[in-house]
């Protein structure tokens, strides 16, 4: 026999069918259509951005995040249960695509049939084994979402219609097969190869031929109602994230990860800065809102939220959507509430994670850019008593900055200005200039190089802040009058190489200082002296130590150096147990975004938690690579009362320490 | 309305200070330079009034060399209409009287209904140029002000008194006032106004004729103060703390004499 079945078996394939079939399908992809204009037009309030450049690229990503849920299944569990059920769903869609493609094309016009022979046996194993794989899935989700309800997991209506719905296609679906297997494959060669199928058919064997075909007509059509109900929905339910969630990942951020807008402040007809209304977002951050599924990723991973502050990253980009399409004149600002957009340490744990390519960080800053430029809006005195102190001083700590290159007297190293043939220009940042706890790594490294017979010289009283911390806080004016100052002065040296023991510095020299024609290579320390021990030039004796690692926020996820580090501890000896939340889940120190400068007074503190993580590792060394971070683990491990157990330490005094005579 | 706003730019105070070469003042090397901290809060309550009547000039002036010119762009940046730079390259050597007498100068013919000034610099401190200025244009003072209101033509203000104590004092306009520390927190400027200060007028003037002045004072010397013992820490139990003690007041002191 043949193995293929009669398509529009038992409904029949005349008029009477296809016209209210194909009459239908009109009507929901309508409704679909008209649903997605209606929201395209809101999408359209904001401002415009080009994100159809890079074509290739962005076609990669949609590749990558929409069919292969790259991202999505990130998140063990959830993130694997919607990648398998959407792999399922989607092979269900060409499976019936398949069908409506022989029976009213190829083989209507041509009486061409490809679902026959082994390819049908192989389509209909496929088609079955899809379907129950999607019910088990769907089946798990609704039992997390319903059952288990994990904590931030907010559940609407929505929720209910969508599984309701996609549960009830699916089920018919396998009932239909019964009733028409149970009818005409029973005892076939061919039965065996839709499992569930048979399954079902076994179980309706009981009713007589008249009561399946009347069960099997019926369901045939509300299937079909149901179907074309879910295509007509998607624009008005949470199902609108297959088109926008798709969508957005084309239209996601290119990157460099986690770089700003950089205003234009020489263009003098730009009288607003900042968002303090929806309009004056980009229509991307609008789109971004209709592109969230709420999974709460990004709100598991913000360290504001953990820590009982008043930030969501997904309630901002969830309160951006419902002022854009219920009350489009409202405050932004007063929306999400200031408290929520100082919280922030732009610490990228949520764009990082998110499914949806939404940029939440981008949004908080424009915000805290109309704050600062237009109100004079500070989270607090002390931020707007450091802003002040960097315009005077360069520095964010109100030291005189001629005192900035004190800390090298001493140290054999002399600065651009004295001797600028060198071979890197150590930028050393406020931290490692001003800071004693700082300063000690600042001497360490310079140890290194010249250990390593590196040519080191510094600028300093010439240096100021990079201007990093001001420019998340919102404050681009100041930002970008430190980062012209600072291009003029290295650029005027002709340094060939810039090595900083900050990531905050590093990431601005390297990614920011490019939109002012800067291209000198910085390289932060990390990997500047992982270079120097792979080469050769740096001996360092392995002197075991228990220690666990702290990726910064601004060394990791914006720039996604995890091993370098490793391998330094590594080659110093150093047993690294890890805390649970590393690399790209690592938890925040609380000083980014500019957050250095402010006072924490909402909720618990960030660094005591972070230094909690590291106690419970066991380990005797807190290992970082950054001045913030070190900073505030110095504070944590008071704060945690664990001074005695746990001593915070940056990478390069590890390596000093252990420095071949 | 019309008020006048004197502000002077100073060091940074965390700078690195040299005594200059004559050894009357400090050297200009290596100072990192802002605006007086009293005369900010003068800016800040200036502004603060035009804010609340509306129909107010606001002049900013500023005695001392090109550089002033900066400090006076943030007065202008936090909502002074106007500034006024008298160009004088020796304002640092001018005694009180002397800067007091080009203030009085520039102001005698202008009707200033109020002028602010800060209650002393950070730098010489010897807050006498604002009662000067008074004192020169006929004016009742009122110094070191803490709290600011105005209605009807009438000021009324909180002075700081020695030992935390508070004085209420009003007067009519014209009026100068002194400012201090407590007045008010004054204002980070927004962008727009940075950028529109930048265009607003500053005019610059020459140091009049001071000869009708006479000197009062001079500058004898200028140094850093001599460094004396430091404090000493006692460590140990309570009883050893105790002896220690005892036995530092007799060997160091008369007090158990």
């Amino acid at each position: 026999m043949e193995f293929t079945r009669e398509i529009y078996w038992n409904v029949g394939h005349g008029f009477t069918t296809l016209a209210p079939m194909y009459g239908l399908l009109l009507v929901a992809l309508v409704v679909l259509a008209r649903g997605c204009l209606k929201r395209l037009k809101v999408y359209r309030l904001g401002k415009p951005l080009d994100r159809t450049d890079q074509r290739g690229e962005r076609v990669k990503n949609l590749l990558d995040n929409v069919f292969l849920q790259t991202q999505v299944y990130r998140v063990p569990g959830p993130g694997t249960a919607h990648s398998l059920f959407f792999w399922s769903f989607f092979i269900l869609a060409i499976g019936t695509a398949l069908i409506v493609a022989q029976a009213d094309f190829t083989d209507l016009f041509f009486g061409v049939k490809f679902l026959k022979g082994t390819f049908y046996k192989l389509f209909s194993i496929t088609l079955d084994l899809a379907g129950l794989l999607a019910i088990a899935m769907l089946g798990g989700l609704l039992v997390r979402r319903y059952l288990l309800r994990p904590e931030g997991l907010i559940t609407k209506p929505d929720d209910a219609l969508m599984h309701g719905l996609l549960l009830a296609i699916l089920i018919t679906g396998f009932v239909i097969e019964g009733a028409r297997m149970a009818v005409t494959e029973m005892g076939t060669p061919l039965a065996p190869w839709s499992p569930v199928g048979l399954m079902t058919a076994h179980l309706l064997g009981g009713l007589g031929e008249g009561a399946l075909r009347t069960l099997h007509a019926g369901l045939w059509w509300f299937h079909l109602l149901l179907a074309l109900a879910f295509i007509a929905v998607i624009p008005f339910t949470k199902f609108r994230h297959i088109l926008t969630t798709s969508a957005n990942s084309f239209l996601s951020d290119l990157g460099p990860t986690g770089k700003l807008t950089t205003i234009n402040l020489e263009d003098e007809t730009i009288e607003k800065f900042g968002a303090s209304g929806l309009t004056d977002l980009r229509w991307k951050d609008i789109f971004d809102a209709d592109a969230c599924t709420v999974c709460k990723r990004c709100q598991d991973r913000c360290p504001a939220f953990a820590t009982g502050k008043p930030l969501s990253p997904m309630r901002v980009v969830n309160q951006i959507g419902e002022i854009a399409f219920t009350q489009p004149e409202a405050n932004l600002i007063d929306t999400v509430d200031r408290d929520a957009i100082w919280a922030c340490t732009t610490c990228f744990a949520c764009q990082d994670i998110c499914p949806a390519s939404i940029e939440h960080v981008g949004k908080i800053i424009e915000m805290r850019r109309n704050l600062v430029l237009m109100e004079g809006e500070f989270p607090g005195e002390e931020v707007m008593t450091a802003m002040e102190q960097t315009e005077v001083n360069g520095n964010p700590l109100g030291m005189g900055y001629a005192s900035r290159g004190d800390w090298a007297e001493s140290l054999g190293i002399k600065t651009l200005a004295e001797d600028s043939e060198v071979d890197v220009l150590y930028f050393v940042g406020c931290y490692a200039s001003f800071d004693k706890r700082n300063i000690a790594v600042a001497k360490s490294f310079v140890k290194l190089c010249q250990a390593a017979g590196i040519k080191v010289g510094i600028l300093g009283k010439e240096e100021k802040c990079c201007g990093e911390p001001m420019r998340k806080m919102g404050n681009e004016y100041l930002y970008q009058t430190l980062a012209m100052e600072t291009v003029e002065t290295i650029k005027g040296y002709g340094v060939k190489k810039i090595v900083t023991t900050c990531p905050h510095c590093f990431n601005t020299l390297a990614k920011d200082y490019r939109d002012f024609d800067f291209d000198i290579p910085v390289e932060h320390h990390a990997v500047f002296l992982e270079q120097l021990i792979n080469t050769g030039k740096l001996r360092i004796k392995t002197d075991a130590f228990s220690c666990t690692y702290h990726d910064s926020c601004y060394l990791g996820r914006h720039n996604n150096l995890y091993e370098a580090p490793r391998n330094l501890i590594q080659s110093a000896g150093g047993k690294l147990t890890e805390m649970a939340q590393n690399r790209d889940q690592a938890f925040c120190c609380s000083a980014g975004g500019g957050r250095i400068m402010a006072e924490e007074n909402i909720g618990d503190r960030i660094n005591v938690k972070r230094v909690r993580m590291a106690v419970s590792t066991g380990a005797e060394q807190l290992v970082s690579n950054c001045p913030f971070c070190l900073t505030m683990f110095e504070d944590g491990v008071k704060g945690a009362d664990v001074e005695a157990q746990l001593r915070p330490k940056d990478l390069a005094e590890i390596l000093a320490e252990r420095l071949v005579d | 309305m019309k008020i006048l706003i004197c502000i002077k730019q100073v060091p940074d105070m965390e700078s690195k200070f040299k005594i200059n070469a004559d050894g009357k003042w400090y050297d200009r090397t290596d100072l990192a330079w802002r605006m007086n901290e009293y005369d900010e809060y003068a800016v800040e309550q200036a502004v603060r009034l035009k804010e609340q009547v509306g129909e107010v000039d606001l002049t900013v002036l500023c005695i001392g060399p090109d550089q002033v010119k900066e400090t006076m762009k943030k007065a202008l940046a936090m909502g002074c209409d106007r500034g006024v730079h008298i160009a004088d390259n020796d304002s640092h050597t001018r005694e009180p009287i002397e800067i007091a007498a080009m203030v009085a100068d520039f102001a005698k013919d202008k009707n200033f209904d109020i002028i602010f000034t800060g209650m002393q610099s950070q730098d010489r401190g010897s807050a006498q140029v604002g009662v000067m200025v008074a004192e020169l244009l006929g004016l009742p003072a009122i110094t070191t002000i803490v709290a600011f209101t105005f209605e009807n033509g009438t000021v009324q203000v909180k002075r700081e008194l020695e030992g935390g104590g508070k004085a209420l004092v009003s007067a009519a306009i014209p009026v100068v006032l002194t400012c201090q520390l407590g007045l008010n927190t004054p204002r980070y400027p927004t962008l727009p106004n940075i950028m529109k200060a930048k265009k607003k007028e500053l005019l610059t003037l020459a140091v009049p004729d001071l000869s009708g002045i006479g000197a009062c004072q001079e500058t004898a010397a200028c140094y850093f103060p001599e460094r004396k013992g430091s404090g000493i820490v006692l460590e140990g139990e309570l009883p050893e703390m105790a002896d220690k003690l005892i036995h530092l007041l007799k060997e160091k002191t008369g007090v158990l004499a």
